[in-house]
């Protein structure tokens, strides 16, 4: 009783694979050292080579060159360390102005509230019904004051995937900064800085079958940015504090593990599951672009249904999903992304998402599928919002 | 789906009786309150749900149904009903 047989919240965090496990063993046990310069100690040279190992392997998926990646403890890190370390390079020189899209995810929209208390001035562009930045409103917001344009790569809830090069471009042609969080798309959607003119990018290990507590920021070479946190001059003076070096290995690994077949294998899976329930039951939406959308996420709400309910109901029958419903969200409110592309309140709080993985298997499509059509015909026959 | 059936036996083993006040709340709290005391009990432990929010009445036992426990009984008397579930 209340085993999750099938996990569909990878969106929120994945299992570790355990070759990455393998992988990063050997830099808690034999290479424990801090990583530190040729002038040092053995073991701790070692240490920095597969420091540096790691860096170079990860910067290399992204295009960068290695001293273009900053290691961090994450997408939190990362996207805190983008928007507050231009802040405190251009704040005063440039502008106090940034422009974010409303659907953001925390980091970066709590980030931009933080500076709004500082004094900055935040536009927050529009998007549309299905939470495409309007790059019009885009190109207008951006002034002559403006530091930093901060827009995901692609969308945590709805899965809705920008046009980040043609955002990139405009920040280009206006001469500001790029900071993208591709937190969620990271290797399942191609981003290469030799083709996009992105100057900052969050990544994370945990959305990729890696180990939890560490990321990365891009940062392109000659970006004005310093670091917000006061300690030691690691991470290129912009990330202070022992480096996490079994976790920047096991993150190198991860990264190796991904692979365009796995992704194809994931999207096939999403794509069966969002076919039979958009068919098989009634007063069910999309939410999110129906094309231009990450591969492992589908998000739908079912009218007259409470998503947590819904949610309560796959627990107890094996099934992990996520809601977009209050009580369930961290913020104890409706889903800022719904109500961000003109989704009303119901149609938050019947929102589901489901995420798939490398561990899902292809028979979990049909078993979810009878396992909600069950339980939104039976949570329809008794709720008081409204019937079939 | 067919009706709910409830079970009307005694508990067949003594075991707790564990008892739930969600009286005045509303979905979903009762059904979270019902599944944190189901993860609490032991086999053969009584669940006593005593509630007001009148989905909930009929979604626990739908919970019950699925989790393959046994609802002992479902009584409501002046707007207040009674959920007893042995683990």
């Amino acid at each position: 009783m209340f085993e999750t047989t099938v996990y569909l919240d990878n969106a929120a965090s994945t299992r570790m694979d355990e070759r990455v496990l393998e992988a990063m063993k050997p830099y808690f046990f034999d290479l424990y050292a801090v990583a530190t310069s040729q002038f040092g100690y053995s073991l701790g040279i070692e240490a920095r080579d597969a420091l540096d190992t790691a860096r170079a392997q990860i910067a290399g998926v992204l295009g960068a060159n290695p001293e273009e990646f900053v290691f961090t403890s994450g997408s939190t890190e990362s996207s805190n360390l983008a928007i507050k370390g231009v802040a405190l390079a251009l704040g005063e020189k440039k502008g106090r102005h940034i422009v974010i899209s409303p659907i953001e995810d925390f980091p970066v929209l709590h980030s931009a509230r933080a500076l709004e208390r500082q004094g900055f001035r935040v536009t927050r562009v529009r998007v549309d019904e299905t939470g495409r930045v309007d790059l019009d409103h885009l190109r207008e917001s951006i002034t002559d004051e403006t530091i930093l344009v901060s827009v995901q790569a692609a969308n945590q809830e709805i899965g809705t995937l920008q046009d980040v090069k043609a955002i990139a471009e405009i920040c280009k042609e206006k001469g500001t900064l790029f900071h993208t969080d591709a937190t969620h798309s990271f290797l399942r959607v191609p981003l290469d800085v030799r083709e996009v003119p992105v100057d900052l990018i969050t990544v994370s290990a945990h959305t990729i079958h890696g180990p939890k507590g560490i990321g990365g920021l891009y940062v392109r070479k000659g970006t004005p940015i310093r670091k917000w946190m006061d300690g030691g001059y690691q991470e290129f003076d912009l990330r202070p504090g022992v480096e996490n070096i079994p976790g920047a290995v096991g993150f190198a690994k991860a990264v190796e593990l991904i692979t365009p077949e796995e992704t194809a294998r994931i999207q096939a899976m999403r794509d069966r599951l969002l076919e039979r329930l958009l068919n098989e039951i009634p007063h069910t939406v999309l939410n999110g672009h129906p094309v231009h959308r990450l591969p492992q996420n589908a998000n739908v709400s079912f009218r007259f249904i409470e998503g947590e309910s819904l949610l309560l109901h796959l627990d107890m029958r094996g099934f992990a999903v996520s809601t977009g419903s209050a009580c369930f969200s961290r913020s104890l409110e409706a889903s800022h992304v719904i109500l961000g592309i003109g989704g009303n309140h119901e149609r938050a709080h019947g929102s589901v998402r489901f995420t798939f993985g490398r561990y899902n298997k292809e028979e979990d499509v049909d078993a979810v599928v009878e396992a909600v059509k069950e339980v939104v015909a039976e949570l329809r026959r008794i709720s008081p919002l409204g019937k079939e | 789906m067919p009706e709910i059936e409830v079970d009307v036996r005694e508990p067949e083993c003594a075991g707790r009786e564990i008892r739930v006040d969600v009286c005045g709340k509303n979905c979903p709290i009762p059904l979270v309150e019902t599944r944190k005391a189901l993860r609490e009990a032991k086999p053969g432990d009584v669940v006593v749900v005593i509630g007001t929010h009148e989905a909930s009445k009929k979604e626990i036992p739908m919970a019950v149904q699925a989790l393959g426990l046994k609802l002992l009984g479902v009584e409501e008397e002046g707007g207040v009903w009674t959920i007893r579930i042995q683990r």
